[in-house]
């Protein structure tokens, strides 16, 4: 029998469909790209992109140069630009703003590698570290009340034509709606039981364990009891903090060893799959005072990881209901006896 | 300058590039090779299906025989079962029930490589019709509460097989895209005491700037927020809640049949047949008589990827701005 799942925050079903349960393999490889390019974002090729607006390098070499472990860099093509007021107005009964935010990239290393699974630990905390300096740079923007921190790795994820790895930075006029979707949801629960939903939910998964990935060092891995999506993964830190950006810089390393475990299981048992990882965290606050009143509570920031191995048709977009082949507890099972 | 627009019913913000736009040549675009090998929808294969549910036949034919023109019967893998009860349950903080729910596939004509711009009027009339009496069918089942009636075309869009069909799946419980969709509609009412689609479809005939095509029933538009290059809606002129409850004939669907198949013609010529998915948005079954709800079909080219910022945001960026596209649309030589 399939199941019916609800998710605890956002109230999203999702159908568990254990009859059609497909196994690892089961997922075949789907288009890799078209081949690639000269390398833009190659060490010693910073002439061919625009000026960094910020980069980890050695000290005594010049901005633009080489000697970069961590670099960032407007995109070429935003879809949001920095210049300019947001004018917001009415068209008949629609509403429009001019399209103001910021849009960045940032390049993961020097080297040409794709993946960031294969970064040292050391080189994820630093691009951890560099995700932090932009969003509190950002935040000083008073035209912006959100930024979201976002990877898509491989073709089929959006990941483009150049394979370099790099993640993305948008910096937000607005809140986006399934951001509020989840404060909403994290606030209702805290009304009701006076506790964050996340950490009752990681308290769970730990007793259970059939969920979980792993458990190391303050943060867990565990695949969602409503997953989206086969071997959907959440990574979450076990101290609670709404604001990914303001919690303990002393943890950064952690995050990094687990972010690099979880992700070489989904690249060794999965061949390399494409998947898109995106940063929950809460919105920025100071300018409306009092508008979240228990955010510092209620809410929790956490990374999602999404392996993007089925396609999302048109029952999926008309419903925002999901259709999922492998139960969680099978792709935990899974990813758990993944070596790595 | 890109516009940041507010879907006036969701409230979902877009970016709508505005400046420069993509290039039609840019988008990906799908190779529909035709399969090899035998297909199961196809005349003289009735026996390699489940069981039909039901058809239209021409007269003196069997069920499970060929001779049918529309044909409907039960998905082989489907994601819902039709046996047994719900009994939702706790676990701990999660909720769960049995998956309960039924899944039938629609091969809407007999010809394998017909799709809806190809077929006659009739025929598309035909296959409409055949969607709302399976819809009024099931909403007979107390257990059931929404009926979602969609297409998949073109591998990209998720369909596996080739030949012409359509798919309808019963739910125990409203979907969330359209429980937002309705709560949306139902507060717009109750600040205006109008129906949202009526007075966007009265701006959007009066400014004509986004209209793709139009018949004395039906409107077709690109809607001001879109999430995607290229997405159209067509509704019908008159306020209705539900296409299932109204069409209780055939004949009172010629009209949407006739813009159905106009709108897929033009975004097959201009995109060079591209994948898509359409979605018929009504009222779920205890309210097909709701006055702030408007049913209408959804149609949405694949033409881009979904990456992580999308799904991070559940905010879309579009490349190709919907004045654009209408007007593509509208220009289409056939």
């Amino acid at each position: 029998m399939p199941e019916l799942r609800k998710d605890p925050v956002v109230g999203r079903w999702v159908i568990i469909a254990k009859e059609r349960a497909k196994r690892p393999n089961d997922f075949k490889k789907g288009f890799q790209g078209p081949p690639e390019g000269e390398c833009p974002f190659c060490e010693g090729k910073e002439h061919l992109t625009p000026p960094e607006v910020y980069a980890v390098r050695s000290a005594g070499y010049k901005k633009d140069g080489p000697r970069w472990q961590v670099r960032v860099i407007p995109s070429k093509a935003p879809f949001l630009k920095i210049e300019g007021n947001l004018d917001r107005r009415a068209d008949g009964i629609y509403d429009i703003m001019n399209g103001i935010g910021a849009h960045e990239l940032v390049i993961e290393t020097p080297k040409h590698i794709s993946n960031i699974a294969d970064l040292s630990q050391d080189q994820i905390t630093n691009v951890l570290e560099t995700y932090i300096q932009r969003i509190d740079d950002l935040e000083k923007d008073k035209r912006f009340k959100y930024v979201l921190v976002f990877k898509n790795h491989g073709w089929l994820s959006g990941g483009g034509r150049v394979k370099h790895c790099k993640s993305q930075i948008i910096a937000m006029p607005v809140n986006p709606k399934r951001v509020k979707e989840e404060l909403v949801g994290a606030s209702r629960y805290y009304e009701y039981h006076e506790r964050c939903i996340f950490c009752d939910l990681v308290k769970q998964e730990l007793k259970s364990k059939e969920r979980l990935v792993c458990d190391i060092d303050g943060f867990v891995a565990i695949t969602p009891f409503a997953s989206r999506f086969p071997f959907e993964m959440w990574i979450l830190p076990k101290e609670h903090n709404c604001d990914f950006s303001k919690s303990n810089k002393d943890n950064l390393p952690h995050l990094a060893d687990v972010l690099k475990k979880v992700l070489t299981k989904l690249k060794v048992g999965l061949d390399d799959p494409p998947y898109n990882f995106i940063i929950h965290t809460a919105p920025f606050r100071k300018r409306k005072p009092g508008y979240w009143k228990t955010i510092n509570e209620d809410f929790h920031w956490h990374i999602e990881i999404i392996p993007r191995l089925t396609k999302v048709a048109g029952f999926e977009w008309g419903t925002g209901f999901y259709i999922c082949p492998v139960p969680p507890e099978n792709a935990a099972e899974f990813l758990r006896g993944v070596k790595v | 300058m890109a516009e940041l627009r507010r879907d006036p019913i969701l409230g979902r913000w877009g970016i709508i590039n505005t400046d420069k736009t993509a290039n039609i040549d840019d988008f990906e675009r799908e190779k529909h090779e035709p399969k090899k090998g035998l297909c199961v929808f196809c005349y003289g294969n009735e026996d390699k299906t489940p069981i039909e549910i039901e058809a239209f036949r021409m007269p003196d034919t069997k069920p499970n025989t060929p001779g049918w023109t529309v044909r409907v019967i039960p998905n082989k893998f489907p994601a819902l079962q039709i046996e047994g009860n719900l009994d939702k349950r706790g676990l701990g903080i999660f909720d769960l029930s049995n998956g309960i729910g039924a899944h039938e596939v629609i091969v809407d004509t007999p010809y394998h490589d017909k799709n809806i711009p190809e077929l006659e009027i009739d025929e598309v009339r035909d296959m409409l019709y055949m969607y709302s009496r399976r819809a009024m069918d099931l909403i007979k089942d107390k257990r059931f509460k929404y009926i979602m009636i969609f297409k998949n075309y073109g591998f990209s869009a998720g369909a596996s097989l080739e030949h012409p069909h359509s798919q309808l799946i019963a739910l125990p419980m409203v979907p969330k895209n359209a429980a937002e969709e309705l709560r949306g509609a139902q507060k717009y009412f109750e600040f205006r005491g109008r129906c949202i689609f009526c007075d966007m479809i009265a701006q959007e005939i009066k400014e004509k700037k986004r209209i793709v095509f139009e018949n004395d029933d039906y409107v077709a538009f690109c809607p001001f927020v879109p999430r995607f290059s290229f997405e159209t809606w067509i509704l019908p002129k008159k306020h209705h809640a539900s296409l299932y409850k109204y069409a209780d004939s055939a004949e009172k669907l010629d009209g949407l049949a006739a813009i159905l198949k106009e709108v897929l013609l033009r975004l097959k010529i201009s995109l060079q047949d591209p994948a898509y998915n359409y979605i018929i948005h009504c009222a779920p079954s205890y309210s097909m008589e709701s006055v702030s709800y408007h049913w209408h079909i959804e149609i949405i080219p694949k033409l881009t990827r979904v990456a992580g910022f999308e799904w991070g945001t559940g905010f879309y960026m579009v490349s190709f701005p919907p004045e654009l596209s209408a007007q593509k649309l509208r220009q289409v030589k056939k």
